[in-house]
């Protein structure tokens, strides 16, 4: 039997080894008659038009089946009337709903996270799914009415959970907008050579990744690759086991390229947590794609590549206390780089003036880059504070209507906010509440000058242009 | 089921938007408004929430609680037909021409349920207090009576709560303030909400009789009065909110027919209203001279000869207070700075102290020279400041949640909020530089030239 067969059973065998997670943490709620399940923060629900449910974060789905068929019940009354239901609130709790075709996607939260934002995950929510399935799932649905989908998602559910939890830590999945590792401008440009050399033997997407960042990324002409795309298939093959063991190749589609349709990704790790990701429209490219990346492979570690993505991540990104201050500092010159200590005036809280965290945001190029995060904000309930703010302050000032607007200082008891946008660029900075209003501006223009003096290293420049 | 300590508020869907309200333990209020009727279907769902919590104020105030109607008549007929009434005569003051206009984003610089204060001298405040020293105690009488006084359609004095203050001004700037009694029914620019006399950009929807009404599980009963569209037997409940009912008496004191006569008498019924606070029945005496109106309130038990009884107090009271009342009307009248008194150049704003239920606004011809994306950024901005408050709220009610944002929208303006110690400060400014900080220093000079430096933090 050829190989790769036996590593495409090799694969879907992990897969439902993952499945244990579903076990882990919520073998005391299993349904909705239970206290700690209803107590839940943040609930995601994917339901049939027929009130089947299909996944739910906590629980276990076939307990569930009542409790999803009045949330199909609440949709479908709406809809009887002529109407479609967006969301309903409740004191802290918001319901939030999104109809997709014949799937239904629910989230019933209490964090404080506005509307809009709950349904642009409920969005991702529905991609992750097509990710896997494709469009094509609908017709099912329209066959048979009765249709159980949730045997085609076993296995999955590592997937979703991972998703769902970067809806609190990755700035992509609001912004959508991809980030890249730190790398010297010569080194990312080695990389981007070999990806353009195997894009042109045939493949339409190579992507040399770091975790959910990226090192390289090349696209066939006129082939464009759309960041909630890039966010879904990394979060896939992070979050699923099997892709690290071995070699893999596996079918998945790109709900923003083509619904309807099944790329196939060869993935292989070359390191840890770096891996490769050649997509191709042939089924049977296996051997190509593997030949490809072992001539990657070759040309990475003779140029070093590996090395230095290595040497990046035990680096670390941006730190806000390298946030250049001196006033003396002219514009020739260095800006720290990525990772270097540096004296700099700092307060006792973060960086100067009171910097917590920003996040720079590059409109031309799609990326974004975000500093490290580091004390004060040392816990993951401080952090998730953070982004839950991040992601108000991201839909107030993106206005369906009137939007956007160009700035917005905001300050409450927990942070002071600053927000540009610009038509090149957006920028989000979180400081201390205290912060003081003149400095905490200067502080963020130092920011987006240092950003555009590592913009080489930081930002992903060349190769295929990406629109769509 | 996830949310058992607060009630469901919003429902929101592509068409059409569902505000409930619970007035009452197992009464809800609901309001349901379908946004391809209006032409700008744009609002906040806290001021649509307020038009209920006022609706429902205001009923329980003359004719009693929901719940204490259905305790007499379980069938739901009797309240049914007050409420019927009660809510199409407050519809009125909502009606231009057939339309409804119910908020919108236009008046996000109006707080509903405040009251609006007259600045005064302290000459002046020393006078009035003196009046109403002797309106509470009249001579002779042991009864401690309450009253209110406007000048135009601002307080000048009260001494009652924040709640009972809030409810009886709310009627009076709507039936009987000098403005309110010169308003008639056929006027298309009058309305509690727009008082100036544009008629910019309505948005509004056809009214009908169905659509007035308050839906709970309670109320919906057996009656044949309830059949959709059709009208409740008329009732013999007054109809305290029905226009065109007041008129100025000869001895300066307002009538109403609206409750009907004494039996066996003609003498008309005085109107009786219940204070929130003692739930006390009162009688409502409103003598008004030129641009004053002093309503009297005179406890009910008070007076056992009921009518009779009110003939004398309103008699005592011209006796002894007419000079004084001279006076001070001769006083304010001097003072007033007229309708755009409030204005401060190159400022739209909204001063709120949540505390003590007052408000103070740029007078509605201002608020109509900014444009629409301005009123809908400060619109937007004050949906998030409420949702805040909320949260802050249900997190820890003893808390006062603080806040500030100001944001440059895509049309250039500044929006800013600012909350503080329970006072809320809005602002639009339009003409502002480019800066923040100048946009910051603008409001910090507001602040401490208007609002004692309450919102100047920096």
């Amino acid at each position: 039997m050829p190989k790769f067969q036996i590593l495409q059973r090799m694969t879907s065998r992990d897969r439902r080894d993952d499945e244990p997670e579903k076990g882990k943490g919520k073998k005391n709620d299993r349904d909705d008659a239970s206290v700690s399940w209803r107590k839940r923060k943040k609930h995601f629900f994917v339901l049939s038009h027929s009130g089947k449910p299909i996944y739910s974060r906590y629980g276990a789905e076939h307990k569930l089946a009542g409790f999803t068929a009045t949330l199909q019940a609440i949709i479908s009354y709406v809809e009887n009337g002529g109407d479609n239901i967006r969301f309903v609130r409740a004191g802290k709790h918001q319901v939030v709903f999104l109809v997709k075709g014949p799937i239904y996607l629910v989230c019933i939260s209490c964090t404080e996270e506005p509307d809009d934002a709950l349904r642009g995950q409920l969005e991702l929510l529905h991609g992750q799914m097509l990710v896997i399935l494709t469009k094509s799932i609908d017709r099912c649905f329209e066959k048979n009415k009765k249709f159980d989908m949730t045997p085609l998602l076993g296995g999955t559910e590592a997937v979703f959970s991972s998703l769902i939890h970067s809806f609190s830590w990755n700035p992509a999945t609001f912004l959508h907008a991809y980030t890249c590792l730190p790398l010297a401008f010569s080194t990312r440009q080695a990389a981007g050579a070999i990806l353009q050399d195997v894009v042109e033997s045939g493949v339409l997407f190579a992507m040399l990744m770091c975790k959910h960042k990226v090192v390289s990324l090349v696209g066939a002409q006129k082939a464009s690759l759309h960041p909630d795309d890039m966010l879904l298939l990394s979060n896939f093959i992070l979050s699923t086991k099997s892709f690290r063991t071995s070699e893999s190749f596996s079918p998945i589609c790109l709900p923003r390229y083509n619904p309807m349709a099944f790329l196939h990704a060869y993935v292989h790790y070359l390191e840890v947590d770096t891996y490769l990701v050649l997509l191709s429209i042939n089924s049977d490219d296996f051997y190509h794609l593997k030949d490809c990346r072992i001539q990657i492979e070759s040309v990475l570690a003779k140029s070093n590549v590996l090395g230095e993505v290595q040497k990046s991540v035990l680096d670390g990104g941006l730190h806000v206390e390298d946030v250049p201050v001196d006033s003396s500092l002219r514009s020739d010159s260095p800006s720290p780089h990525p990772g270097q200590g540096r004296a700099a005036i700092a307060s006792r809280i973060g960086g100067p003036a009171g910097l917590l965290h920003f996040i720079y945001r590059s409109i031309n190029l799609d990326q974004y880059v975000s500093s490290e995060l580091s004390s004060p904000l040392n816990s993951s309930r401080l952090q998730k504070e953070l982004y839950r703010a991040y992601q108000k302050l991201y839909v107030s000032m993106h206005d369906r209507q009137i939007g956007p607007h160009k700035t917005q200082f905001r300050r409450d008891e927990s942070y002071v906010l600053l927000c540009w946008i610009t038509p090149d660029f957006e920028l989000y900075a979180a400081f201390d509440p205290l912060a003081d209003k003149a400095l905490a501006i200067k502080i963020c223009n130092r920011v987006c000058q240092w950003v555009r003096d590592l913009e080489n290293e930081i930002f992903l420049f060349g190769g295929s242009p990406f629109s769509w | 089921m996830f949310s058992p300590e607060a009630p469901c508020e919003l429902i929101e869907a592509e068409r059409r938007s569902y505000v409930f309200y619970e007035a009452e333990p197992d009464i809800w209020m609901v309001m349901v408004l379908d946004k391809s009727k209006y032409t700008e279907s744009v609002w906040r769902s806290e001021s649509l929430q307020a038009v209920l919590k006022e609706i429902h104020s205001l009923f329980v105030m003359f004719l009693g609680s929901i719940k204490t109607l259905l305790d007499k008549q379980p069938s739901g007929e009797f309240a049914r037909s007050h409420l019927y009434y009660f809510f199409t005569d407050y519809l009125t003051d909502f009606t231009v021409s057939t339309k409804v206009q119910l908020p919108t984003f236009r008046e996000c610089l109006k707080e509903r349920r405040t009251v609006q204060m007259l600045t005064i001298s302290r000459d002046v405040a020393i006078e009035i207090q003196s009046l109403v020293t002797v309106l509470g105690s009249p001579t002779g009488s042991s009864t401690m009576n309450n009253s209110i006084i406007l000048f135009q359609d601002l307080l000048v004095s009260t001494t009652l709560s924040p709640d009972d203050t809030a409810n009886l001004f709310a009627y009076c700037v709507m039936r009987l303030t000098p403005h309110a009694l010169s308003s008639s029914l056929s006027s298309s620019t009058w309305s509690y909400i727009m008082k100036s006399k544009t008629t910019s950009n309505v948005s509004a929807v056809s009214s009908s009789p169905s659509t007035v009404f308050a839906a709970s599980d309670e109320l919906r009963g057996t009656s044949r009065d309830t059949s959709p569209g059709g009208e409740p037997r008329t009732p013999n409940a007054p109809r305290p909110l029905q226009r065109d009912k007041w008129s100025k008496g000869e001895d300066g004191y307002l009538v109403t027919d609206a409750w009907g006569v004494e039996i066996g008498t003609s003498l008309l019924r005085t109107p009786t209203i219940l204070l929130q606070q003692s739930q006390e029945r009162m009688y409502l005496c409103v003598y008004q001279y030129k641009s004053l109106t002093i309503v009297l309130l005179v406890p009910v038990l008070s007076l056992v000869n009921g009518e009779q009884g009110i003939l004398l107090v309103k008699k005592q009271l011209l006796e002894n207070v007419s000079d004084k009342i001279l006076s001070i009307e001769e006083k304010l009248s001097k003072g007033w700075g007229g309708e755009n008194a409030y204005h401060v150049g190159g400022y739209r704003y909204l001063l709120i102290d949540g505390d003590r239920n007052i408000s103070r606004a740029s007078p509605p011809a201002k608020v109509t020279t900014l444009s629409k994306d301005s009123l809908l950024a400060l619109n937007n901005l004050r949906e998030q400041v409420d949702t805040e408050k909320k949260r802050s709220k249900l997190d820890n009610p003893e808390h006062e949640k603080d806040f500030e944002a100001c944001i440059r929208a895509k049309n250039n303006a500044w929006v800013i909020a600012k909350v503080s110690r329970g006072r809320e400060l809005y602002m639009a400014l339009e003409k502002a530089s480019e800066t923040l900080l100048f946009a910051s220093e603008a409001v910090e000079k507001f602040s401490n030239k208007y609002c004692e430096g309450a919102f100047s933090l920096d």
